[in-house]
C-alpha cells in the first residue's frame, strides 16, 4: 500500500502575510490550496465563491504530468524548459514542489490524507470504473491504494446490483484484457425507499450507517477467496470514510480499494468540506454561495469587488486579490455563440484560438487525439508574478494575481496536468501577493 | 448468396416506405421493405417534428396545403399514439410583411383550413412566451408528430398482415430482365453480406436517394436537394407549435415534440442526398428567428442541431425554370416508369411531405397494384393501427415519468436521467432485439437514451455496462459501442458549443477521458466505427 512520502520540504513563514487582507475569489483546488497557503502565512483571508470547484466532478486524483515513466518532478522540469508559456514554467518548479508539499500536509491535517507511491516520485497506476489505467501522481488514500504498479492478483471487484454508477464486469474485463486478472463481483443493497436515484454521494453517506455496510461486507467475505485486493466503487462513507476502509480491510482479511465513479465525486466532496472547516477554525471566511460580480478598479489597482447579494451588492475590500475562478467550466470565462470569450469580473483579456467565431472550437471527435483548441488555447496570459497581462505584456493590476484553470498555456482535459498547475499557480499567485505587499 | 421471392420489393424505410409496407399489406399484397440503415435514419428521422394543418402552404401552394389538412386528420385518426394534438399558432410581428395576413386567410379559406383569429392577449394567455409584439395572429390545427413512433406503428401493423421489414439492407443494384425490373440485389451493411429478392415490382420509396436507386435501373429522376437544420431546445419553450405568419423564411417555425422545443429550419441548395451539415450562420440565423417571436429563448440552452434533406421532384418539363429550395412545390410525385420510360416493374414515390406520408403511399401502391393486375383498394385511411408493443407509451412527458418514478411505478434505477429511462425499460429494448446486433444508437432511437441536456455523458457508461450485462458480451464490445455512440452524439452537438452546452460537453469530456480513460484502452474502437461503412458501429468490437 502506498506510504505518505513528501515531495520535497518547504516552510511557510507565519509571518509572510501577516497584517495583510486577502480574497480568494474561487474554490477549486487553486482557490482552496491559495486560502490556505495565505493563512498559513499569517494573512486574513476571504474566500468568496459561487460553488465548488471541479474537485467536485472530477475522479479526486492530482495528475502532475501523468505521461511521466519516471521521476515526476524531473519530467515537468524538462518540459517546463521547452516551453516557457506553460504554466509549470511561468510559476517555476518550486512552487509545483512546495504546492504538492502544502496540499499532502493540509489534507493529512483535516484527515483526508493523499497518497502517493513509496520512494521514487514516479506516477501511480491505477483503474478507471472502465478498466483503463490513470496515471497521476497523487491520490486520496483509498484510491491510491489501488496502485498497479506491482500488481498482486488477482483482483476483486465488487458491485452493486441496481446501482447505476459502476459495473464490475466491464472493469474486470478490461483489466483482464490489460494483463491483470481480475473478477467481477454483485452484491445486493440494503433496499431503501427512492434508492432509484442514488448518486455516489448519496450511496457514500448510506456506507456511513454501520448497519448498512455490514450487511454488504458479509455478502463479500465468503467471495474473497484468495483475491489479493478488493476493489469498490469510490463510496465507501462521507463522513466515516476512514472508519469505513478500516472496518473493510479487516473484515476482509487484505487490502481495499476505490475506484472513482461518475460525479459528484466523494473524495471530492470530502476535501471541500474539510477545508472549509479548517478554514473557518483559522478564522478565515468563507463564503460559497456567493457570485463576485466585478472589481472596482482605481489606479492600476483592484480597491474592492462587488458580491451579488439579493437585490444589490455587496462590496469587499483587501490589498490583495486572488482570481482562481475556473475556466470555461466553472465560470471564469464565459463564452458565447459569436464565438466572443472573456472574463466577467475585471474583464481581462482572454486569449482563445485563432480563428473568428467557433468554428475550430473543437475538432471533428469529441475523443479526437491532442484536444480541443478551445480548452487548450484559451485563458488568461500570466507573468511569472501571476499577474494577468495586457495585449503589451504588461500587468493589468498590480495587486491582482490569477490562478488554476482559468490560465492560457495547457489544456486540462488532454494534458495530464490538470491538478499540478492549478496547485503550482495557486501557490505562486499568493507568494507574489505577499511579496508584492511586503 | 440467399434468394427470397415477394411480390413487392419496398427501398426505403422512412414514412412513404412504411406507409406504402402498411398499405400494400392491407391490400394483401405480399410485400418486404429494407432500409441501408434502421428504419427513420432519412428524411423522416431528420425533421421538424410539425403534422402540418397546411397553414405554411397556404400563402402559395394550394395542392400541398389541402393534402395536408386532409392527411392531418387522417393521422390523426389512424396513428394516435404517433400525435400530440399541440394545436398551431400563426403569429405575424411588426417585422413581418402587414399584407400577408390577408392573402394567407383567403389561402385557408380556399384549402378548408380552419384558421380562427384570436387576440394577442388571448394568444399570449395560451403561450405566455410570446412575444408582446404581436399584430395579427390565427390559431390552425398543427399538430406534433413522432416519426420514429408512426413508422414503427405501420410497420408493426404491416407485419401483423404478413408483411416484412429488412433494415442495414441496402439496395446495391435493380436486376433487370429486358425492360423489366424484376428484384434487387441486398448487401448487408454491417456484414457486408449480398443477397438476392426477386420481386414483380419494385418500389423506390428512398426520398432524397430516389435518383440514386432509379439510376440503378438505368433511370433517370431529377432530385433537388434542399438541406434544411433544426436545433432541439433543452425544455418545451411552448406547448403549441408556433409558425411565423410571413412568407415562408427560414427559421419560421417552433415545434414542441416530446421533452423539447425544435426550432427550424433552413433551405440550402445542396448536391448531396447524405449532406448533413449544420453551418454556424444557420445556427445564428434559426435562434435569432425564434427570438423574435418567444424573445429570450436564443440565450436558452441548444442541445442538439441536426439537418435533413429534403428531396425536390423536377418534372421533367420543369427542367429548365430554375426553381429552387421553397420555391419548388412541395407536393409528391410518383413516376410509373412503365408509362415514362417503357420499363416495367418499378414505381417511384418522392417529394411530398411526413404529413402527407399516407397518401403519397396510396398514390405509389395504386400504381404498383396497377402494374400487377391487382385491383384491392386503398383502405389506410379510416382505421386505427393497433398501439404497436414496442411503442406503447413511449410518448412521454417528464413530468408523468417523474410522477410514476416518485409513486414507485417504474421500478429500477434510473438510468438516464435527463429523459427518465429506468434499468428495467432499458433491459426490455436490448431484449426486444433477441441476437441482431444492437448499438447504444439504436436504444436511443427506441428509448430517447442520451437524447437530453448530457447527450450521454451519464447514461452512455450506464447503458454500455447494461448492454454487456444483458448480452454477456466482452468488455471490449460494450467499450466499443460506448466510443460510437460517444461520436454519434458529439455530431449533433458541435455546432452548439458556448455557453452552457460547451461547459457541459466540457463536463462529458472530463469524464471520458479523465474519469473512465475511454481514449486511453488500447483498442477504444471509436476511431474504426467512425471510419466504417455506414450503420457498422454495432457490428465492430
Ligand atoms: C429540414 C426538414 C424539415 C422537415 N419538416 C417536416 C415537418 O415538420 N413536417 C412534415 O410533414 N414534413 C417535414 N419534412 C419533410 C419530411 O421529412 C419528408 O417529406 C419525409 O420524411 C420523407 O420521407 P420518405 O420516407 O419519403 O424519405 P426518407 O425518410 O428519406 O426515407 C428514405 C429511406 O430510404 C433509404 N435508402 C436510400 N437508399 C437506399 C438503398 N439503396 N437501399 C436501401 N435503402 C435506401 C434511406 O436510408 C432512408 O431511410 C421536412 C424535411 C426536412 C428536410
Ligand atoms: C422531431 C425530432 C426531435 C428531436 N429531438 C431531439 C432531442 O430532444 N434530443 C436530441 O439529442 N436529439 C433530438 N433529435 C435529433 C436526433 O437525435 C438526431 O440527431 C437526428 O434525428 C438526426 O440524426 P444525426 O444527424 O444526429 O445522426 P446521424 O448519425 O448522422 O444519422 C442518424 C442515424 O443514421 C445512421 N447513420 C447515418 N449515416 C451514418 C454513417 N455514415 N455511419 C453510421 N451511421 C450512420 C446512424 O445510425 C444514426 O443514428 C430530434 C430529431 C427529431 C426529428
Amino acid at each position: 500500500m502506498a506510504e505518505k512520502r513528501k515531495v520535497n520540504r518547504c516552510t511557510i513563514a507565519a509571518t509572510q502575510g501577516r497584517g495583510s487582507d486577502v480574497i480568494v475569489i474561487g474554490a477549486g483546488l487553486s482557490g482552496l490550496l491559495a486560502a490556505v497557503y495565505a493563512v498559513k502565512a499569517g494573512a486574513r483571508v476571504r474566500l468568496i465563491a459561487t460553488g465548488w470547484g471541479q474537485q467536485i466532478v472530477s475522479p479526486g486524483w492530482i495528475s502532475v504530468c501523468d505521461r511521466a515513466d519516471d521521476d515526476v518532478i524531473a519530467e515537468v522540469r524538462g518540459y517546463a524548459a521547452l516551453h516557457p508559456e506553460h504554466p509549470y514554467a511561468l510559476a517555476g518548479l518550486d512552487a509545483l514542489v512546495c504546492a504538492l508539499d502544502l496540499l499532502q500536509d493540509i489534507a493529512e491535517e483535516i484527515g483526508e490524507p493523499v497518497a502517493m507511491r513509496p520512494r521514487d516520485g514516479h506516477n501511480l497506476r491505477l483503474p478507471t470504473m472502465l478498466g483503463a489505467l490513470q496515471t497521476p501522481l497523487l491520490a486520496p488514500a483509498g484510491i491510491a491504494a489501488g496502485d498497479l504498479t506491482e500488481v498482486e492478483e488477482p483482483l476483486l471487484i465488487v458491485g452493486f446490483a441496481g446501482w447505476r454508477d459502476f459495473y464490475p464486469a466491464l472493469v474486470a474485463g478490461n483489466l483482464s484484457a490489460q494483463g491483470i486478472a481480475a473478477r467481477p463481483l454483485t452484491v445486493s443493497l440494503p433496499a431503501e425507499r427512492g434508492s432509484w436515484d442514488d448518486w455516489p454521494a448519496d450511496l457514500a453517506r448510506r456506507f456511513d450507517d454501520s448497519a448498512f455496510r455490514s450487511a454488504v461486507l458479509r455478502q463479500v467475505q465468503p467471495q474473497v477467496k484468495g483475491a489479493a485486493r478488493v476493489g469498490f466503487p469510490a463510496v465507501l462513507g462521507m463522513a466515516r470514510h476512514a472508519e469505513v476502509r478500516r472496518e473493510f480491510e479487516a473484515g476482509l482479511g487484505c487490502p481495499v480499494f476505490e475506484i472513482p465513479t461518475l460525479p459528484p465525486s466523494p473524495a471530492g466532496a470530502r476535501l471541500s468540506n474539510g477545508i472549509r472547516r479548517w478554514l473557518l477554525r483559522q478564522r478565515a471566511r468563507v463564503q460559497i454561495g456567493h457570485a463576485v460580480l466585478r472589481g472596482n478598479v482605481e489606479n492600476g489597482r483592484c480597491t474592492g469587488v462587488e458580491v451579488g447579494a439579493l437585490g444589490h451588492a455587496n462590496p469587499f475590500y483587501a490589498d490583495t486579490f486572488i482570481l482562481a475562478t475556473g475556466g470555461l467550466y466553472n465560470g471564469g470565462i464565459q463564452s458565447d455563440e459569436a464565438g466572443r470569450l472573456w472574463e466577467p469580473i475585471f474583464g481581462f483579456p482572454v486569449s482563445g484560438p485563432p480563428s473568428e467565431g467557433r468554428a475550430d472550437w473543437y475538432q471533428g471527435r469529441l475523443l479526437a487525439e491532442g484536444g480541443h483548441a478551445i480548452h487548450g488555447q484559451t485563458g488568461l496570459r500570466v507573468n511569472a508574478q501571476m499577474q494577468p497581462l495586457d495585449g503589451d505584456g504588461a500587468p493589468v493590476l498590480e495587486n491582482v494575481f490569477a490562478a488554476g484553470h482559468l490560465l492560457a498555456g495547457f489544456n486540462p482535459l488532454t494534458d495530464g496536468c490538470a491538478e499540478g498547475v492549478a496547485l503550482a499557480t495557486a501557490y505562486k499567485a499568493v507568494s507574489a501577493a505577499l511579496a508584492a505587499r511586503a | 448468396m440467399t434468394t427470397t421471392s415477394v411480390d413487392v420489393l419496398i427501398i426505403g424505410g422512412g414514412a412513404t416506405g412504411a406507409a406504402a409496407l402498411y398499405d400494400l399489406a392491407r391490400r394483401g399484397v405480399r410485400a418486404l421493405l429494407v432500409d441501408q440503415l434502421d428504419f427513420t435514419t432519412g428524411t423522416s428521422g431528420r425533421y421538424h417534428g410539425l403534422l402540418h394543418s397546411g397553414g405554411r402552404y397556404a400563402g402559395r401552394d394550394l395542392e400541398t396545403a389541402r393534402e395536408c389538412i386532409v392527411e392531418n386528420r387522417v393521422l390523426r385518426r389512424i396513428v394516435p399514439f404517433a400525435v400530440e394534438d399541440t394545436g398551431g399558432l400563426f403569429v405575424a410581428t411588426p417585422a413581418d410583411p402587414a399584407d400577408f395576413p390577408a392573402r394567407w386567410l383567403d389561402g385557408c379559406a380556399k384549402a378548408g383550413i380552419p384558421a380562427e383569429p384570436l387576440s394577442a392577449a388571448q394568444a399570449r394567455a395560451a403561450e405566455p412566451a410570446l412575444t408582446h409584439d404581436i399584430t395579427a395572429v390565427y390559431r390552425v390545427p398543427d399538430g406534433s408528430v413522432d416519426s420514429f413512433d408512426m413508422i414503427h406503428g405501420f410497420v408493426a401493423a404491416a407485419r401483423d398482415l404478413g408483411g416484412d421489414a429488412w433494415i442495414y439492407q441496402q439496395v446495391t443494384a435493380l436486376l433487370r430482365e429486358g425492360d423489366a425490373v424484376v428484384g434487387a440485389t441486398l448487401r448487408d451493411t454491417r456484414s457486408g453480406e449480398a443477397r438476392t429478392v426477386h420481386a414483380a415490382c419494385v418500389l423506390n420509396a428512398t426520398g432524397p436517394w430516389a435518383g440514386a436507386v432509379a439510376q440503378l435501373a438505368g433511370l433517370n429522376v431529377s432530385v433537388k436537394f434542399d438541406r434544411g437544420a433544426m436545433i432541439a431546445m433543452n425544455t418545451r419553450w411552448v406547448n403549441t407549435i408556433v409558425n411565423r405568419l410571413r412568407p415562408a423564411a427560414d427559421g419560421d417555425i417552433l415545434v414542441p415534440v416530446g421533452t423539447v422545443c425544435v426550432l427550424g429550419t433552413t433551405s440550402v441548395h445542396t448536391s448531396a442526398p447524405d449532406d448533413y451539415r449544420v453551418e454556424a450562420w444557420e445556427v445564428s440565423k434559426i435562434l435569432a428567428e425564434a427570438d423574435v417571436v418567444v424573445p429570450g429563448i436564443r440565450n436558452g440552452r441548444a442541445l442538439r442541431a441536426w439537418a435533413g434533406v429534403r428531396p425536390l421532384y423536377e418534372p421533367p418539363q420543369a427542367g429548365h425554370d430554375e426553381a429552387q429550395g421553397r420555391e419548388v412545390a412541395r407536393t409528391f410525385s410518383v413516376l410509373d416508369h412503365a408509362v415514362l420510360d417503357g420499363v416495367r416493374g418499378l414505381v417511384t414515390v418522392t417529394g411530398g411531405k411526413l404529413t402527407t406520408c399516407r397518401l403519397m403511399a396510396e398514390k405509389a401502391a395504386d400504381a404498383v397494384c396497377a402494374q400487377l393486375g391487382i385491383s384491392a383498394p386503398c383502405s389506410t385511411a379510416d382505421e386505427a393501427l393497433p398501439i404497436p408493443a414496442a411503442t406503447a407509451g413511449r410518448y412521454h412527458r417528464l413530468d408523468h415519468r417523474l410522477h410514476k418514478l416518485e409513486h414507485g411505478e417504474m421500478p429500477g434505477d434510473l438510468i438516464c436521467e435527463c429523459e427518465m429511462i429506468t434499468r428495467p425499460q432499458l433491459e426490455a429494448a436490448i431484449a426486444a432485439y433477441g441476437g441482431q446486433p444492437v448499438a447504444l444508437d439504436d436504444l436511443r432511437r427506441d428509448l430517447r437514451l442520451g437524447m437530453g441536456p448530457c447527450q450521454a455523458g451519464f447514461c452512455g457508461v450506464r447503458a454500455a455496462g447494461i448492454l454487456q450485462a444483458v448480452r454477456g458480451q466482452a468488455s471490449a464490445e460494450a467499450t466499443a459501442a460506448l466510443g460510437a455512440f460517444v461520436d454519434e452524439r458529439f455530431r449533433g452537438v458541435r455546432p452548439l458549443l458556448w455557453g452552457h452546452q460547451l461547459r457541459q460537453l466540457y463536463l462529458d469530456e472530463l469524464i471520458y477521458r479523465r474519469t473512465l480513460g475511454l481514449d486511453r484502452l488500447p483498442d477504444e474502437g471509436v476511431s474504426q466505427a467512425t471510419t466504417a461503412a455506414p450503420g457498422e458501429e454495432a457490428a465492430h468490437g
